[in-house]
């Protein structure tokens, strides 16, 4: 016999007859439509569904942007293969994916759990977590140019404690990508905590007392309750941030503009160079399509193999 | 009884393993609660407070650099002359127009983004016809739509509507290129709202729009918060459409502002971040204002 | 709903209702209320934008129509007119590099030939100097006008550091090579290069191809020569130019300098590198920047060493002619548009506007205005260097089309990095030519 069902506790009659939730579903069940849905789905497929059609159409075109496109069929497609630094692109553009992501759920996963919690001084040191997300990329790229100056910055002072005398950073080969993705990340790990945050604080604290009383510590109950609690929220951030590192090009062309050379040139630049300062507007048509292919298909792919489409709660069965 | 008194209670019943049962009276609210204090957790505070401070610190002092000691001085040591002017030069370039023109562009955008979203979100997770799940798919593929991509499409249509150098330009692109994030956000909201919640109020009778009021809107204030938050700050510090799709300096929203700092041959860089300390502060306090809010929302539950 | 909801639901609705009816409001005055004013695009320059700003307000005072001036950072500048040139919100007038930039547009139909208008104002056509006229020059059509100074690429060198390790500044290739290793023995680097940015790096190769093999080798590859890059005079250049790089005379981190923070600028004036090749731009740079470092004389400049054996002629000089103006031929005002350019640019009051915003004007026989200026020891240098040049080869990422120009830098930047050879690059560079 379920205790579900029933929510009014005053009563307390027994469910024989009446039992789960489900079967109490009178067989007239409303459910939202697509009606709720139709003002952004028009709103998006205006501004961002036909322009991507049209991006579509001119990536079978040559054009400069000047004058008008001319039809020259699967010419820029076939180019693609042919690329060294496209390809090249979407090899960095995967490493700084990974690195992201690495940098960023852990982080701001622990730091969303801390900023959730009772401690005192949590209310000012939010605060000032939260400062970056409020400044412009344009703002922040400048300020790590600087601090990364190797021969001015912080780059130039503690270079060598990390093994870098010259603080050469952004114009290494092997540490550029690193640095970019450091600076990144401290420019979204603030959002990512608030996503966290504001889940956590949505977890019962009566769960973590049961288990307090069940004997388990902090850590277990971190592992136990706290993960699995966040599933939905580490997913949606994750899809994020991975769909997010395929089109966020802003910072890395403030601070590297894809170099040195093109150890830093992700895909989503190298479009911008075609397209933007190259004016090959076609051949940039094709990069941006296969860009969001792949988008769609990893965060579609996230979606489905976490069973995220299917709209369960984190708390069923409670 | 409303929905959060009967959550209330329905959580702080004992799972059936527990062999001693602890009553909570319910409507308590969570005072004299702890949650566990996570040492990992307190680390990585500690370490991120000192990542975050050290750039920020960087960029205060320097707006008050005179420019010789700009370039005399390291980055972080204390300057010998601490100077106002580079904020008075921001002050006289009309820095007023900009931000009276991010504010209402913002102010749009969120409002905008928030009206569509939320019913969308609901629509999605707690509708599912094949429509509505074709909407949240058209939603992923829209996340990975670069801005840049599209940008001469959006100008092309922009300019046939007649909206060119105005601020609406600014607005519809922006609304619709947040959209994507904040059904992703929402839908995660939204699904943890426990599905025996709106089954039993279904049974009570509501239908879809009760249940949106009732259900729905008040328990999403956390992820509407978020997705208020992101959207809010990417239309203040928005950059590619306000360039492309405006051009009288009377439209000149912050980013395009900042301008003023920077000529071919190098940049100015106190000048510069001045102009980027005050623009972060209308946000600033508006966010110290309504933090209280904030914390409200983000705790306002129905689990506990 | 409760009260404070209730309330709060309508404050949203009356705050979204009053700012859309402003954001609408606003849209109206667009660019239908400025088409009866002459556009003039500029690059946001305050050094610049008084010269123009008077120069605009002459112009206004004498004809019914008015022109105003809007200007653009850099990178912005070249994506917004892209995007605007045959709009209905294109520019009447606009700032270009010549070259390459320009002549996309004119392929494109877009640019008005001033050889007409020139052509009836002799005295305006002859003002200017040949070679950096020569570049507004596009398939035998006048489609530009210099509006502001000449730039060509100078050596800077910093006095007190040569001073105190008792060296001169280099006059041949092997010199500067000799100065490079014993600046180094000193622990100063040798020279300054804010190498995060392909364009600083392309004045080497640029001299070198000119001191090599004379000014043809790049207007063969400018003309889009089959085998242009093939020449062993680019291969000979690319060569030593990444000798130099990997003899370390840039130092080890110049791939994480930058100019546009003044990271570059910096390291030169604080004496810790003590050669710096840049645009003579960088001496009004200094000036507002380094003011100190400059009037206590310890700023120095040369012209770039020769090399033995070249073809070409050592007085030839590499970098940017000007900047032009030119008409946008989808303009409703082409006829004031030109008499615009051809009143203002060539005028005494423009001119002298110039010589006092510290430029060097693109006119002929300026020398005697430029002798009563603070600054006029390097003005006369600069304008000496130019009129007295066989050639001003213009910067190549400015006379290539944008596609060819983008792929180069990128190149050059692998080179200097010893990442790619002289020989990839050569056959880089012909795939994408």
């Amino acid at each position: 016999m379920s205790e579900r069902g029933l929510l009014n506790p005053r009563r307390e009659v027994r469910t024989v007859v009446l039992v789960q939730a489900s079967q109490l579903r009178p067989a007239r069940r409303e459910r939202p439509g697509f009606l709720w849905a139709a003002p952004a789905a028009v709103f998006f497929t205006i501004f961002g569904i036909v322009p991507i059609a049209v991006v579509l159409y001119l990536s079978f075109t040559t054009w400069n942007g000047l004058g008008t496109p001319e039809w020259t069929g699967t010419t820029n497609w076939r180019a693609l293969p042919e690329d060294t630094d496209a390809l090249h692109s979407i090899w960095v553009t995967a490493k700084l994916t990974i690195f992201c992501w690495l940098i960023q759920t852990p982080l701001s996963l622990l730091l969303g759990v801390w900023a959730a919690g009772p401690q005192r001084n949590r209310a000012i040191l939010s605060t000032l977590f939260f400062l970056p997300l409020l400044l412009s990329t344009a703002a922040i790229a400048l300020t790590w140019l600087s601090l990364l100056d190797p021969n001015f910055g912080l780059a130039a002072s503690l270079g060598s404690y990390v093994g870098v005398p010259d603080g050469n950073f952004l114009g290494d080969d092997s540490r550029a990508l690193y640095a970019v993705a450091a600076v990144i990340s401290w420019q979204f790990v603030p959002f990512h905590t608030l996503l966290y945050q504001a889940a956590a604080r949505q977890i019962p604290v009566a769960m973590y007392e049961v288990a307090e009383m069940d004997g388990a510590r902090t850590m277990r109950q971190f592992i136990s309750i706290t993960l699995p609690q966040l599933r939905n929220t580490i997913i949606a951030s994750s899809v994020l941030v991975v769909v997010g590192s395929l089109t966020y090009f802003e910072s890395i062309l403030l601070l590297t503009n894809g170099g040195p050379g093109t150890a830093t040139r992700v895909l989503p630049l190298h479009m911008y160079v075609k397209g933007f300062v190259g004016f090959d507007m076609g051949y940039a048509s094709v990069l941006a399509v296969l860009l969001v292919a792949v988008g769609t298909a990893l965060s579609v792919l996230i979606v489905r193999s976490t069973g995220y489409h299917r709209m369960n709660s984190d708390r069923e069965g409670m | 009884m409303t929905i959060y008194t009967a959550a209330r209670h329905r959580a702080a019943e004992p799972r059936p393993r527990v062999t001693a049962t602890r009553t909570r009276p319910p409507g308590r609210g969570t005072a004299g609660r702890r949650r566990p204090v996570n040492a990992a957790a307190g680390i990585a505070a500690s370490v991120w407070l000192v990542i975050v401070a050290v750039p920020l610190y960087y960029i205060a002092l320097t707006s008050l650099r005179t420019s010789d000691s700009y370039l005399t001085d390291g980055a972080l040591t204390p300057p010998s002359g601490l100077t106002l002017e580079n904020y008075r030069q921001v002050v006289d370039l009309g820095f007023d127009t900009f931000i009276f023109n991010s504010t209402i562009v913002t102010v749009i955008t969120m409002v905008l983004v928030l009206l569509m979203a939320l019913p969308a979100a609901y629509a999605i997770v707690f509708g599912g016809t094949r429509a509505v799940r074709a909407t949240f798919n058209t939603f992923l593929l829209g996340l990975a739509i670069p801005a840049q991509a599209v940008i001469i499409p959006i100008y092309l249509l922009i300019t046939r509507l007649h909206l060119y150098d105005s601020l609406t330009a600014i607005i519809l692109p922006t609304a619709a290129f947040s959209l994507p994030m904040a059904i992703v956000v929402l839908t995660s909201t939204l699904r943890d709202i426990p599905r025996e919640l709106f089954d039993a109020m279904t049974v009570d009778g509501a239908g879809t729009v009760e249940l949106f009021r009732r259900l729905v809107l008040p328990l999403s204030r956390p992820g509407l918060v978020s997705v208020g938050i992101f959207s809010g700050l990417n239309a203040w510090n928005g950059f590619i459409f306000p360039l492309v799709l405006t051009q009288s300096e009377a439209r000149r929203v912050i980013p395009l502002g900042l301008w003023n700092f920077q000529s071919r041959f190098g940049t100015d860089v106190p000048g510069l971040l001045a102009a980027v300390v005050l623009s972060t502060v209308p946000v600033l306090a508006l966010y110290l204002f309504g933090r209280r809010q904030l914390l409200r929302s983000l705790s306002a539950g129905y689990g506990r | 709903m409760r009260p404070r909801a209730r309330l709060f639901h309508t404050g949203v609705s009356l705050l979204v209702t009053a700012s859309l009816v402003l954001a609408g409001g606003c849209g109206t005055a667009g660019p239908g209320a400025s088409r009866d004013r002459i556009q003039v695009w500029a690059l946001q320059d305050p050094q610049n934008e008084p010269v123009i700003r008077a120069g605009l307000g002459e112009f206004n005072s004498g004809s019914p129509v008015r022109a105003e001036l809007v200007t653009y950072v850099n990178d912005a500048y070249k994506q917004k007119l892209h995007v605007s040139m045959g709009s209905p919100n294109a520019p009447d007038v606009f700032f270009n590099w010549g070259g390459g930039n320009l002549a996309e547009f004119v392929t494109a139909n877009q640019v008005v030939d001033l050889s007409h208008a020139l052509a009836a104002r002799p005295d305006v056509r002859d003002a200017f100097l040949p070679s950096v006229l020569a570049v507004g020059r596009i398939s035998n059509g006048q489609y530009g006008l210099p509006m502001n100074g000449i730039q060509p690429v100078v050596l800077f060198y910093h006095k007190g550091v040569f001073a105190k390790a008792g060296l001169a500044p280099p006059k041949t290739w092997s010199d500067l090579l000799s100065l490079v290793d014993a600046f180094k023995e000193r622990k100063v680097t040798p020279i300054a290069l804010p190498g995060s940015q392909g364009w600083t790096e392309l004045m080497y190769l640029e001299y070198l191809l000119d001191r090599i093999g004379g000014p043809d080798r790049f207007s063969a590859i400018a003309a889009q020569r089959s085998g242009a890059w093939r020449d062993p005079a680019v291969l000979r250049a690319l060569q030593m130019c990444q000798e130099l790089a990997e003899r370390g005379a840039f130092g080890t981190n110049f791939a994480s300098i930058n100019y546009d923070n003044t990271g570059a600028s910096k390291l030169f004036a604080t004496g810790k590198a003590a050669m710096f090749l840049m645009g003579s731009w960088e001496y009004t740079s200094q000036l507002s920047n380094n003011p100190d470092f400059v009037k206590r004389g310890d700023l120095g400049w040369t012209t770039f060493p020769t090399v033995d054996g070249g073809l070409g002629d050592q007085a030839n000089v590499v970098g940017n002619p000007a900047n032009y103006f030119s008409v946008a031929a989808s303009s409703p005002h082409v006829r004031d548009a030109t008499t615009l350019l051809i009143d203002t640019l060539s005028s005494d009051a423009y001119v002298r506007d110039l010589v006092n915003s510290g430029q060097v004007p693109a006119v002929a026989g300026v020398e005697a205005k430029l002798a009563g200026t603070p600054n006029a020891e390097f003005a006369t240098f600069t304008y000496e260097m130019v009129a007295k040049a066989p050639s001003f080869t213009q910067s190549w990422d400015q006379a290539l089309s944008p596609t060819v120009g983008t792929e180069m830098l990128t190149n050059l930047q692998k080179l200097f990095l010893s990442d790619i050879s002289p020989e990839e690059f050569v056959e880089a560079m012909e795939k994408a030519s």
